[in-house]
């Protein structure tokens, strides 16, 4: 797939960023891994959590003013409603959220206000059985794309887990997978993925058939290093989290390259109110520099990022919302930049 | 292939390493002890757990903020790396550099530290000193960040020359002055921020910002100082620079790595090679490595002689115990409480009791670290669903038609493990608990079947001698 540069570029333009770390229950993100947004406007945010904090694990509910509207999930643990492991979330067409746990090797299912309202998947390697589940998508139809991780493959369900059919097998070839991430379906159908390990992503029709392959090893524009997440927007634009290069490509329908976005995090609501009552951080922050040159031993994206404070740290997922922002979620900084479509 | 020599390899393997299968030495022996001595003394690029694969299953190790999950996160290192000496040396100048967390509040500098040693810990001590005291964590450790221009703080000069490369006794109050004065200006990035930051164990608003050296020109007291007895505008490198000329560090230095890497106690035996690794040290401009060489070709150092004289820390025995297993090579649920066992066993890594490091030896067990030794031993290495404990039982089930009587069951296991011996009484006990089962048939065995199971109890058993807590 060419990776020329479009005449016509799409310019995405920052918007702000939302959300700050916390340690305990409430308002705060603690290693969000994913994000999506109802019609109503609300954002659910999925808090992984680290393992001395695993039983904080949850979804926040928030909205773009950064108002703090709640939490659900029922905890740590193999139960209906908890998570251990979770990775990714979706919606279907009456706004059930989906979301995938790849320890539980299971999907569980709740409604808008946190209810419970089922789980399905089992461990295993034969059809419809899960190893690993990360990235879900689900089309119009409500068929529920799902990357089975160690099983290196997709597979496809309705919404009560019914299997529908599979594809793909572990290797590098186009239409084979390598750990695979996120998933995506565009207006048309067609299935995309993030090949992880393959540092590509690959577009497959709904039954799939390969379409085509985006990218190659490496670090130069068009190139990835283990994407974790990709999206796609009504017009074919792909965007993607190219996480071991903690950046963020935008390419065109053809596969040019658009826009590469390393991260310009600024002060979200939440943040501000935190140096509003510490003075002593506001101000010695006041007079840092942030975006510090730093010795060749640390000159790799992890450790730039590590250091380096508005730039992404951990992208692992892009989420589209319908007035054309690209949600960027980060889960080494706890918070989630967002971008405007033109 | 001789018993002697794979008893020979596996103290070389013990000590420059963590320990190795009988597959593993057996490959050793085939290649030659120099010239495994020289493998290990250059490390290439280790193949060990990707850090991708880590990092995308333990979101904690991709953040590196908490305490256990940076511990955990260098275990997985040193249990899969191919280049073992690079990880036991990181972890000796990690005890002789001590600098713990409970100050710093941020592991993943720590973390950053522990790959300077990786890069600089089997070369030049003298640039092995300048960059120690350009590490941040180091700085921050002991108030480099507050040793300035107008006001110098002595913390970290002391111990450089009295912890770091010479010893008590050798300087004098007014050489740690001049040292200090040396040093000022040798901070980090965004000192005040970050200084405040750690004080306050603050997190927010977006999680640690790893840290980076900046020298700040300005705060440097650039006068005339005199250490040591020499006299000039000495800058930070230039006061190493002295002190890696002097007699004292040479002695310090072979000391403290003999003592880590050949017995925890210097005999009469002892003394000529560390004398000699000395020698290398001037001859070689230095250079780690060489003194290495000096000891791991010593005859001292192939003696029986030498061999279970020192009590293996908690990050060796842990670490050799799951190589030994072959468990914990994926990414593994819980990995961080690999971290927790040797903090219980008394060494929680970046965890050290001071700026003076672990107390080794003998120290290393009492009656509570014991039994968590024991215990973790014994749960790896009984277990005979892990890797390496299945290659075991299936090498026995393929010798002498796999039957055993009790004493060779316990022989071989000794062997296998080791090789060890032990007491002639654990040995009795241990062939006494076997026969109670009768003669051993591995024929037709299947996994975790009674007759595995027996054999698990005897490895079990085995580890949890006193002869297996000592390298």
């Amino acid at each position: 797939m060419s990776t020329q540069t479009a005449v016509a570029r799409l310019a995405l333009t920052y918007v702000k960023t939302i959300g700050s770390v916390t340690v305990q229950p409430g308002r705060g993100f603690i290693n969000p891994y994913d994000m999506v947004s109802s019609k109503d406007g609300r954002l659910f945010i999925l808090n992984r959590c680290d393992s001395a904090r695993a039983a904080l694990v949850r979804v926040g509910v928030m909205n773009f003013a950064e108002d703090y509207l709640g939490e659900f999930g029922k905890g740590y643990g193999a139960g209906d409603g908890q998570f251990m492991l979770p990775v990714a979330m979706a919606l279907d067409s009456q706004e059930r959220l989906y979301i995938t746990d790849e320890h539980l090797h299971r999907v569980s299912i709740f409604d808008l206000d946190g209810n419970f309202l089922g789980k399905w998947g089992t461990f295993g390697r034969g059809e419809g059985a899960l190893h690993g589940p990360a990235g879900i998508a689900i089309d119009a139809e409500d068929r529920v794309y799902i990357a089975d991780q160690h099983n290196h493959r997709i597979q496809a369900f309705q919404s009560d887990g019914t299997y529908l059919g599979q594809w793909g097998e572990a290797g590098s070839a186009p239409g084979q997978f390598a750990m695979p991430w996120g998933v995506a379906v565009d207006a048309q159908g067609d299935v995309y993925v993030a090949d992880w390990r393959n540092d590509r992503v690959q577009k497959f029709t709904a039954t799939g058939q390969f379409v085509a392959s985006f990218g190659t090893s490496g670090t130069g524009d068009g190139q990835f290093q283990r994407p974790s997440s990709v999206a796609v927007d009504p017009e074919g634009y792909l965007y993607i989290a190219d996480w071991g290069n903690e950046r963020v490509q935008v390419l065109g329908p053809d596969g040019s390259v658009q826009e590469v976005l390393c991260g310009q995090a600024t002060l979200s609501r939440w943040a501000e109110e935190f140096f509003a009552v510490n003075p002593d951080e506001r101000e010695t922050r006041a007079m840092s520099n942030l975006v510090p040159t730093l010795p060749a031993h640390l000159n790799t994206p992890h450790h730039i990022s590590s250091q380096t404070e508005p730039y992404f740290w951990g992208p692992v997922s892009v989420k589209l919302d319908s007035a054309g922002r690209l949600y960027v979620t980060e889960a080494n900084r706890h918070r989630i930049q967002i971008y405007q479509k033109p | 292939m001789s018993q002697q020599d794979i008893a020979l390899m596996a103290h070389l393997l013990r000590r420059a390493g963590f320990g190795a299968t009988r597959e593993e030495l057996e490959t050793c022996v085939a290649k030659g002890y120099d010239a495994v001595v020289e493998a290990l003394l250059h490390p290439t690029e280790a193949q060990c757990m990707p850090d991708d694969v880590i990092r995308r299953y333990h979101t904690d190790m991709a953040e590196l903020r908490e305490l256990n999950s940076v511990g955990a996160y260098w275990m997985y290192r040193m249990i899969t790396t191919s280049c073992p000496l690079e990880e036991k040396l990181a972890l000796f100048w990690h005890g002789l550099f001590a600098t713990g967390y409970s100050k710093l509040n941020q592991a993943r500098s720590l973390l950053n530290q522990i790959e300077m040693f990786r890069h600089h810990g089997l070369g030049s001590f003298a640039t092995l000193l300048v960059e120690l005291s350009k590490d941040p964590a180091m700085i921050i450790w002991l108030d480099n960040n507050d040793n300035h221009k107008e006001a110098i703080n002595e913390n970290y000069g002391r111990e450089l020359l009295e912890l770091f490369s010479m010893g008590i006794g050798h300087y004098s109050e007014q050489d740690i002055k001049e040292c200090a004065r040396a040093f000022t200006g040798w901070t980090l990035g965004n000192a005040e921020y970050m200084a405040v930051r750690a004080s306050k164990d603050s997190i927010w608003p977006y999680s640690r910002i790893a840290w980076h050296f900046d020298y700040r020109d300005h705060d440097h007291d650039d006068g005339e100082k005199t250490f040591l007895g020499q006299t000039g505008r000495f800058n930070g490198a230039d006061i190493v620079n002295i002190i890696v000329q002097r007699e004292e560090t040479a002695r310090f230095l072979s000391t403290r790595l003999f003592q880590f890497f050949a017995a925890d106690e210097v005999d009469d035996a002892g003394k000529p090679v560390i004398d000699a690794m000395m020698q290398t040290y001037f001859d070689s401009g230095y250079e780690i490595r060489a003194m290495l060489r000096t000891l791991f070709r010593s005859a001292y150092f192939r003696s029986e002689q030498a061999r279970f004289t020192r009590v293996k820390g908690p990050v060796e025995l842990v670490i050799g115990a799951v190589r030994l297993a072959g468990s914990y090579c994926q990414p593994t649920f819980g990995a961080d409480q690999l971290a927790r066992h040797t903090m219980y066993m008394g060494q929680g890594l970046f965890q050290p009791p001071s700026v003076e490091g672990w107390h080794e030896g003998l120290e290393w067990v009492d009656s509570g670290t014991l039994l968590e030794r024991v215990n973790f031993v014994a749960s790896e290495l009984g277990n005979v669903s892990n890797p390496g404990v299945r290659n075991i039982i299936n090498r026995l089930a393929a010798e002498d038609g796999g039957t055993f009587t009790p004493e060779a069951l316990v022989d071989r296991c000794l062997d296998l493990l080791g090789p060890f011996q032990v007491a002639e009484d654990t040995h009795t006990a241990l062939v006494g608990f076997v026969a109670r089962q009768g003669a051993v048939h591995l024929q037709g065995h299947q996994p975790g079947d009674a007759t595995e199971q027996l054999v698990g109890d005897v490895l079990r058993l085995a580890t949890a001698t006193r002869e297996f807590q000592l390298a």
